[in-house]
């Protein structure tokens, strides 16, 4: 049991070290570094005049407000932001399994699912985290938000980056199963994706049960601004259960998965 | 007529070869239908809230510009501009430009080709499930709806390839396009009635979704408006506005392009 604790510090300083690593690679790049953080924090305010327009036309959609939906795309930005940064090698799975690059992975003698994670940065997701700070200063301000609220914040961004996580390692994992996994895997992200940018007061009984428990996209914007809105530990409680419960499947799911790889025998070492 | 014989053989190319590729012709359509799905969804469910009008639009209007916005997408022609960038940072460029075709035309047919058969496919399924789920509304049974589609589908089609097409040829002088890219994108998106359909527009918004390229783009989702028996000519001639004004940007770029070309190493 020790002997695992000591294991698991060990790699996740590992990760951390490659993470810094690679932002202070992107950084280097000056000049490009800056234009995709902030092009992507340009770009995300689209999603804000959208909804405010809408709910100016429609009115009040299951008790959403313009400020709610401020706050909850501050949140699913901020979590894009975050596993995006630090773990953007998993999207890059498909291509690296197709094209045989996973053998250096395999031959790492560190731990495979982390490795594999954070093999890769992007840089714009940085645009995504600094739109979503500021979405969330600005949707505090609006509410007059207490101290409680932004604890729940900090515990939420957190949780909902495990789940976010855990989704993308399970999405991505079926590039071990098909040929053609890239097309495969960019519609279930698709799929996941829609949800967390759309009015969540918008999502009622069927749909929302579905974009809960079965595709968790609710787990990521919804349910955790409403959680902080109404202060809800129950929802809290929720969502962290239901993390660690993504979470265990999604690293079950690697293992099995990787299992299935076949090398396809190109010369990619040191890619 | 040389021209027009390259482009055929290039998108009869293009599709054969989605033709081989049964997957990703299903992966799209699952794809494409789940999100609409999804939207229209949420939509009947806001309409529901409303009494069925909102802004004076019924839901099944909504839901048919919805569905020509997002199927029209799906012809991915704004890939052109990652097309472009790709020539240009690779260098491959230099092989394209000592071709005997204009690389413009080449990567204009190619783009349009990519996605031809997809859209085809993915958009007569969609039809047919949306007509029989919701049926259609009136403004689609008028004499007019056939021709002025068939016009959108190539006066939106070249409008986009332009617009995206400016965008990657700015990869020539600027080293990361991507920022300018999804500006360009979601003005394309918020302007075209993607999530929330011009229809539903404030006044202001509404103008500068009509007067400005990136909505010009995407007319195609106003199709079945009711107004678009008395607005369309207008429209129409918007559109060509902005053709001819950003498609003569748009080879003069090409033109000062090209002699900006260096290729580094072999």
């Amino acid at each position: 049991m020790v002997d695992n604790n000591k294991y698991m510090i060990k790699e996740i300083k590992f990760a951390l070290y490659v993470i810094k690593k690679n932002i202070q690679s992107s950084i280097e790049l000056r000049s490009s570094f800056l234009l995709n953080v902030f092009g992507m924090a340009i770009n995300d305010t689209a999603f804000i005049i959208l909804w405010v327009y809408f709910v100016k036309s429609v009115g009040v959609v299951g008790g959403w407000t313009t400020y709610d939906i401020i706050g909850m795309l501050g949140i699913s930005a901020l979590t894009f932001g975050i596993v995006y940064t630090t773990c953007y090698g998993l999207f890059k799975l498909p291509d690296n399994v197709a094209s045989g690059s996973f053998d250096r992975f395999m031959l790492s003698p560190k731990n495979i699912l982390i490795r594999t994670a954070t093999s890769a940065i992007e840089v714009a997701a940085v645009g995504d985290m600094l739109f979503g700070i500021i979405c969330i200063c600005i949707y505090g301000f609006l509410i007059h938000i207490t101290l409680m609220q932004m604890i729940l914040i900090l515990i939420l961004i957190f949780f909902t980056s495990i789940v976010f996580l855990s989704f993308m390692i399970i999405i991505y994992s079926l590039s071990f199963y098909f040929i053609d996994a890239n097309v495969i895997t960019n519609g279930i992200f698709q799929l996941f994706n829609t949800p967390t940018l759309f009015h969540g007061g918008a999502f009622q009984g069927a749909l929302r049960f579905v974009f809960t428990f079965i595709i968790p996209s609710l787990l990521i914007s919804a349910i955790p601004l409403e959680t902080i809105k109404n202060t809800s530990y129950r929802s809290l409680f929720m969502i962290i259960i239901l993390s660690f419960v993504w979470l265990f499947i999604a690293i079950k799911f690697f293992n099995i998965s990787i299992k299935k790889y076949e090398s396809s025998n190109f010369m990619t070492f040191g890619n | 007529m040389k021209e027009i014989r390259i482009a055929i053989k290039i998108i009869k190319t293009l599709v054969k070869d989605s033709i081989h590729y049964p997957s990703r012709l299903y992966a799209n359509m699952f794809i494409v239908i789940s999100r609409l799905g999804v939207i229209l969804l949420l939509y009947s469910y806001v309409f529901k809230l409303n009494g069925g009008v909102v802004n004076g639009m019924t839901y099944i209007v909504v839901a048919w510009s919805m569905f020509f916005y997002f199927i029209f997408s799906n012809l991915n022609l704004r890939h052109i501009a990652r097309f472009m960038t790709e020539d240009i940072k690779s260098g491959n460029i230099e092989v394209f430009l000592s071709k005997p075709i204009s690389y413009l035309s080449y990567k204009i047919w190619w783009t349009f080709g990519k996605n031809f058969y997809n859209f085809i496919f993915v958009g007569f399924i969609g039809f047919i499930i949306l007509f029989l789920i919701i049926g259609i509304p009136k403004s689609m049974t008028i004499g007019l709806f056939i021709p002025t589609l068939l016009l959108q589908f190539i006066l939106a089609s070249t409008l986009i390839i332009i617009i995206y097409g400016i965008v990657g040829l700015f990869a020539f002088w600027i080293e990361e396009v991507a920022p300018i890219f999804w500006i360009v994108d979601k003005s394309v998106m918020v302007l075209g009635g993607s999530y929330l359909p011009v229809a539903l527009f404030p006044n202001f918004l509404y103008k500068i979704a009509i007067y400005s390229p990136f909505g010009a783009s995407m007319f195609v989702s106003q199709i079945v408006y009711d107004t678009w028996k008395v607005n369309w000519m207008g429209l129409v001639l918007i559109q060509i506005f902005w053709i001819i004004i950003l498609g003569i940007f748009m080879i003069w770029l090409f033109k000062r392009a090209k002699d900006k070309v260096s290729v580094n190493g072999g």
